[in-house]
C-alpha cells in the first residue's frame, strides 16, 4: 500500500475508533444493543440514561483519551527532533512525572493552579534532566536517559510524598496516578486541559517544518538562517504546556509518546512536516484503543500507563539496541 | 589572472578566543574580494575553520568587526545573512533517515516562513542537478557513503542562493574525478557572480583552481598576493615541508620534499 | 492537511462547549444528614437504590436488614474472606448478581451511573469521584471514620436514609450497652502494643482508634507516639516494655512465630507468652459494631485467666446474632 493510501487510512481512522468506543463500557445494564436500538430506532426505554452515560461519561472520556494520546505523540515526536535523540519523550526526561508531580502539589497545598503548576514542575523537570546531562556543552543521547532516569526518581519520590502526607489511606490512588488513568475524566477535566493543550499543538504544528532544519545539527540550521536556540526554546515551552496540561489530569501514561513517533516514522518517513498530524491522529485514536481494554472490566480498573508500558517497554529495547550511536 | 580586488568581505582587527587566555584568532585585518575563488589553507588546528565560522556568522567574535557588502555582520538578520552567505560545515551526525530531497529543501529555510512551497522544490531540484545526483533525490541521506552526503550538502547550500559560499573542506571525502567536477563547478559559480572561499588541503587542487590564498597560521591570517605563493619564505615557514614545484601547460603539481 | 486539522480542532471545541449539565433542585427534601465531610445530604424520599463502595458500611446496612435496598457493592466482598459471610447475608452475592462498581479506591463513574442510584455511599477522601457522581445530581454520603462515635453516628444516618431509625437506635444502644459491661475497675491495669499485620515494627499511636479500642478494654496502649499508624524501631518497643502484644489478624505470622523471634526475646510480653492475634478480620473489623468483639478478647486476654476457642466461638456468635440476626459460622 502506498503512504498516500495510507495516510488517508490515518486521517479517516479516529472517527470509526471513537464511535465504536461509545459503544464500549463497564455497565452492564447498558448493552449495545440498547444503544443502538436508542440511536437507530429512537427506542427511549432508558433514554436519559444512556443519553448521559453517552454524552457525559463515555463521549468527554474518548475525547480526553484521545487528545492525550495525540499530544504525547506530538510531543513525543518534537522532542525528539530538538534533542536530536531519536530515545527521548515526555516521560524519558521527567517532564510527566515532573507534571504530576505539580498537579499533585497545586491539588493539596494550592498554591497555584493546577495546570500552570503543572506546567511549571514539568519545564523544571526537562531543564533538570537537560542540565544534568549536558556537559562540554554536549548532550549524548544515553545521557539524556540517564538524566531522565534520575529527575523521574525524584519528581516520582516527592509525588509520593505529597501522597502520603495528604493521606495516608490514599497509597492505592497513587498507583493511578503514576500509572495514568481516565476514570474521572469529565467534560470539566476536558475544559480544563483544552487550552493550554491547543496553544502548544499550534505552536508545534507552526514550527514543525522547521524541526527538520534543526535536525540536521545546530551549525547547519545557522548556516541556513534559523536559530536552533530560539526555535528548541519555543518547542520545549510549547510540548511541555500541551504534555502537562493532559498529564495533570490523566497522571502518567509511560513511554507512549517514545513510541508512536517511531510506528510513524516506520510507515511515514521522518518528515516532521507530513508526521505531526500522523502523530496526532495515531496517537489519539491506539491510546483511544488501548484505553477500550482498561475500562472494559467492571470493578476495577487497570491503570492504562500499565498498558503503555507493557506494549511500549520491549519496543523501548530493541530501539535502544537499534540505536548503536549512542552508546560511544 | 587578473585580480578583482573589490573586497565583499572586510574584516578589521578581529580577535575570538574560547577563553580569555587563549585566542584562536587575534587582531586579523583581511578582505575577501567579491567573485573569486579565495582559499584558506593551513595546518591542522590551526583556526581555518573557527575563521571561516566566524566569517559566517555561525560564531560570535569577542572584538573587531567584519562587514559584508557594507553590512555589519553581527547586525545582520539571520535569515538575512543565510540570503547572503551558505556555510558548508565540515562533517555531521545525522539521527533520523531524512530523504535527501528533505535534506536540500531545509537549505531554503530563510526563504520559508513557516512551510515550503513549490518553488523551494523547484529550486531543490535545480540544485541536485547542478551536483549531478538528480537520482539521489529520493535516497536515504545517512545510508548514503561520505562523499556522496557532501555533495548533498553542497546541493543544500546551492539551494539556499547566497551570494557568498563558504565551503569548509568541500572535497575532502570526494574521490579524484568529483574533487575535480565540484572545483570546476565551483570555479563556474564564480565566474557567475559567486564569491566562494574554500578550506582545501590538497595544495594541486588549492593552487589550481584558487585564485587567492589566505594562510592561517599561529592565530594570525595571512594574506600573500604573490603570483607563485609557494615560492612565498613566509609560507613555506608554515608549512615545514618544501614543496617541488612541477610545471605543465602553464599549471603547476606539487611533489613533498622526502 | 491543513483543513482536516483545523476541523477536528473546531470539533474538539464545539464538543468542549456544550458541558453545562442541567442541575435539578429539588423543592421538597424531607430527608437530610449531615455526613462527614460536613455536608448536608438531602434526598425526597428514603433511599430504594443504594450503592455502598465501602465495606464496613454495607456491614452496617445489613445489620439494618436494608439489603433490599442495596444495588451496588464494594468489589471486596466478592473476595475470598469477605464472600464467605456475604454470601450468607444475601442470595444476590451467592450468585454472584449484585454489580459491584467499584472499591475503596476506585469507581467506574459509568456503572454507578448505569445503576441508578439514588444514593451512593464512599468514602470522603474519594474526592474526585464524589465530584463526578455529584454532577450527575447523585446524592452521595461521604464516610470518614476517626472513632467508635462516629461509627454510632454512621449506623443513625443510615437509620434515617433508609427509613430505619428505630432498628439503629436499637443497635447502637444495644452496642454501647455491650461495650459499657466490658472489664473496668482494674487497679493493675495493663499496658498493649499492637501489631499491624505488616510486621512487629508496625502499630499506631495515641491519636488512632486503635488507641480507642484498647481503652475500651481497659489496657493502656504502649505506643505513646501521637500518629494514627506509625512505624517504629524494635529498640522503642523494648523502651514501653508493654505487658503484652496484640496482634490484628496476620496471614503469615502467627502469635507463636512472634515468641520465637530472636529479636523480641528481651521483652516481657514475650518472656511471659502475652502475645495474642485478633481472628479473622470481619470478626473484629473496628470500623464497624463489630468493634465490640475484639473489646472483649482484649480485656479478656489481659484481666481473666484462660479464653479458650469455644468461648471465643460463643462469643462471636453471639454478636453475629445481635447485629445480623443470623449465625454466620457453624
Amino acid at each position: 500500500m502506498n503512504t498516500k493510501a495510507l495516510r488517508y487510512i490515518a486521517i479517516i481512522a479516529p472517527i470509526p475508533v471513537i464511535m465504536v468506543s461509545l459503544l464500549l463500557g463497564a455497565s452492564e445494564d447498558i448493552t449495545i444493543e440498547k444503544v443502538f436500538s436508542f440511536l437507530f430506532f429512537g427506542d427511549l426505554t432508558d433514554s436519559e440514561l444512556i443519553k448521559t452515560i453517552l454524552f457525559h461519561i463515555r463521549l468527554p472520556r474518548v475525547l480526553l483519551v484521545f487528545l492525550t494520546g495525540g499530544i504525547l505523540a506530538v510531543s513525543g515526536s518534537a522532542m525528539q527532533a530538538i534533542f536530536r535523540n531519536p530515545l527521548v519523550d515526555p516521560y524519558i526526561l521527567g517532564l510527566s512525572s515532573g507534571a504530576a508531580f505539580g498537579a499533585a502539589l497545586a491539588l493539596y497545598v494550592a498554591v497555584l493552579p493546577i495546570q500552570l503548576s503543572a506546567f511549571v514542575f514539568g519545564l523544571l523537570a526537562v531543564g533538570l534532566s537537560y542540565v544534568m546531562a549536558r556537559k562540554n556543552n554536549q548532550v549524548s543521547v544515553v545521557s539524556l536517559i540517564l538524566a531522565g532516569i534520575i529527575t523521574n526518581g525524584i519528581f516520582t519520590a516527592l509525588l509520593t510524598i505529597v501522597q502520603i502526607v495528604s493521606d495516608p489511606f490514599k497509597l492505592q490512588s497513587i498507583v493511578h496516578w503514576i500509572m495514568g488513568s481516565f476514570h474521572t475524566a469529565s467534560w470539566y477535566e476536558l475544559q480544563l486541559v483544552i487550552l493550554p493543550a491547543f496553544a502548544g499543538l499550534l505552536v508545534i504544528f507552526i514550527l514543525r517544518w522547521k524541526l527538520n532544519v534543526l535536525a540536521l545539527g545546530d551549525e547547519e540550521a545557522l548556516s541556513a538562517g534559523v536559530n536552533p536556540g530560539r526555535i528548541k526554546i519555543s518547542i520545549l515551552i510549547a510540548t511541555t504546556m500541551a504534555s502537562s496540561a493532559v498529564i495533570a489530569v490523566s497522571g502518567i501514561i509511560g513511554l507512549y509518546g517514545l513510541i508512536v513517533p517511531h510506528i510513524v516514522r516506520m510507515i511515514f518517513g521522518v518528515n516532521n512536516k507530513v508526521t505531526m498530524l500522523m502523530n496526532l491522529l495515531l496517537g489519539g485514536t491506539f491510546l483511544v484503543i488501548i484505553d477500550d481494554i482498561s475500562r472494559s472490566f467492571s470493578g476495577f480498573e487497570i491503570p492504562i500507563g500499565v498498558f503503555t508500558m507493557l506494549i511500549c517497554a520491549p519496543f523501548f529495547i530493541w530501539l535502544l539496541k537499534k540505536t548503536n550511536t549512542g552508546w560511544q | 589572472m587578473a585580480m578583482k580586488e573589490k573586497p565583499i568581505i572586510s574584516v578589521t582587527e578581529l580577535s575570538f578566543g574560547y577563553n580569555q587566555n587563549q585566542s584562536v584568532i587575534s587582531n586579523v585585518t583581511c578582505n575577501i574580494p567579491e567573485n573569486t575563488l579565495t582559499v584558506i589553507m593551513g595546518k591542522n588546528g590551526s583556526g581555518k575553520s573557527t575563521f571561516l565560522r566566524l566569517l559566517g556568522g555561525i560564531m560570535q567574535y569577542n572584538s573587531g568587526a567584519i562587514s559584508v557588502n557594507g553590512f555589519e555582520l553581527k547586525k545582520m538578520k539571520l535569515g538575512d545573512r543565510a540570503k547572503m552567505i551558505g556555510f558548508l560545515p565540515q562533517h555531521h551526525k545525522p539521527v533520523f533517515p531524512f530523504r535527501v530531497s528533505e535534506v536540500v529543501l531545509t537549505g531554503r529555510a530563510s526563504y520559508i516562513r513557516f512551510s515550503p512551497k513549490k518553488s523551494d522544490e523547484y529550486h531543490v531540484d535545480r540544485a541536485l542537478e547542478l551536483i549531478g545526483i538528480s537520482s539521489l533525490k529520493n535516497r536515504i541521506y545517512s545510508e548514503l557513503s561520505g562523499g556522496e552526503q557532501q555533495l548533498v550538502m553542497i546541493a543544500r547550500i546551492l539551494a539556499q542562493q547566497p551570494k557568498i559560499l563558504l565551503l569548509d573542506e568541500p572535497i575532502s571525502h570526494l574521490d579524484y574525478h568529483n574533487q575535480i567536477r565540484i572545483l570546476k563547478l565551483i570555479k563556474e559559480l564564480v565566474s557567475n557572480n559567486i564569491t566562494v572561499v574554500a578550506v582545501l588541503h590538497d595544495p594541486n587542487m588549492a593552487y589550481l583552481f584558487g585564485e587567492k590564498f589566505i594562510y592561517v597560521h599561529d592565530s594570525q591570517v595571512h594574506e600573500v598576493k604573490d603570483e607563485k605563493p609557494w615560492e612565498n619564505h613566509l609560507v613555506n615557514n608554515i608549512f615545514d615541508n618544501e614543496l617541488f614545484p612541477h610545471e605543465h601547460d602553464g599549471k603547476y603539481i606539487f611533489i613533498p620534499k622526502i | 492537511m491543513k483543513t482536516s486539522f483545523l476541523l477536528f480542532l473546531t470539533c474538539v471545541f464545539f464538543l468542549a462547549s456544550c458541558t453545562n449539565f442541567n442541575r435539578v433542585q429539588s423543592a421538597s427534601d424531607t430527608i437530610a444528614v449531615t455526613d462527614f465531610r460536613g455536608k448536608e445530604v438531602k434526598i425526597i424520599k428514603p433511599a430504594e437504590r443504594v450503592i455502598c463502595l465501602i465495606e464496613s458500611a454495607l456491614s452496617g446496612i445489613y445489620m439494618l436488614y436494608q439489603q433490599n435496598r442495596v444495588v451496588g457493592v464494594p468489589s471486596a466482598i466478592y473476595g475470598e474472606n469477605l464472600y464467605q459471610y456475604y454470601s450468607r447475608l444475601d442470595t444476590r452475592v451467592l450468585n454472584r448478581a449484585l454489580p459491584s462498581p467499584g472499591n475503596w479506591d476506585f469507581v467506574s463513574i459509568e456503572q454507578v451511573v448505569g445503576l441508578k442510584p439514588d444514593l451512593v455511599i464512599i468514602w470522603s477522601s474519594q474526592t474526585d469521584a464524589i465530584e463526578s457522581l455529584e454532577q450527575f445530581n447523585i446524592p452521595v454520603y461521604a464516610v470518614m471514620l476517626n472513632s467508635f462515635s462516629d461509627i454510632y453516628k454512621e449506623i443513625e444516618d443510615l437509620g434515617i436514609l433508609l427509613d430505619c431509625s428505630d432498628r439503629s437506635d436499637s443497635l447502637v444502644a444495644l452496642s454501647k450497652g455491650n461495650m459499657e459491661t466490658i472489664h473496668k475497675n482494674n487497679e493493675n491495669i495493663k499496658s498493649a502494643y499492637f501489631m499491624w499485620s505488616q510486621g512487629i515494627t508496625e502499630t499506631s499511636g495515641k491519636n488512632s482508634t486503635v488507641n480507642e479500642l484498647l481503652k475500651a478494654a481497659g489496657v493502656i496502649n504502649a505506643c505513646n507516639l501521637f500518629d494514627e499508624h506509625v512505624s517504629v524501631s524494635v529498640e522503642k518497643i523494648y523502651d514501653w516494655d508493654p505487658d503484652m502484644i496484640i496482634m490484628w489478624y496476620n496471614e503469615k505470622l502467627d502469635p507463636v512465630d512472634v515468641l520465637n523471634d530472636p529479636l523480641l526475646q528481651g521483652l516481657r510480653a514475650v518472656k511471659e507468652g502475652k502475645v495474642y492475634e485478633l481472628p479473622e478480620v470481619f470478626a473484629c473489623d473496628f470500623w464497624t459494631l463489630k468493634m465490640q468483639y475484639p473489646v472483649q478478647l482484649i480485656s479478656k486476654w489481659a484481666y481473666d485467666s484462660n479464653l479458650d476457642t469455644n468461648m471465643q466461638k460463643q462469643l462471636v456468635n453471639k454478636m453475629y446474632k445481635q447485629l445480623y440476626g443470623i449465625e454466620l459460622i457453624n
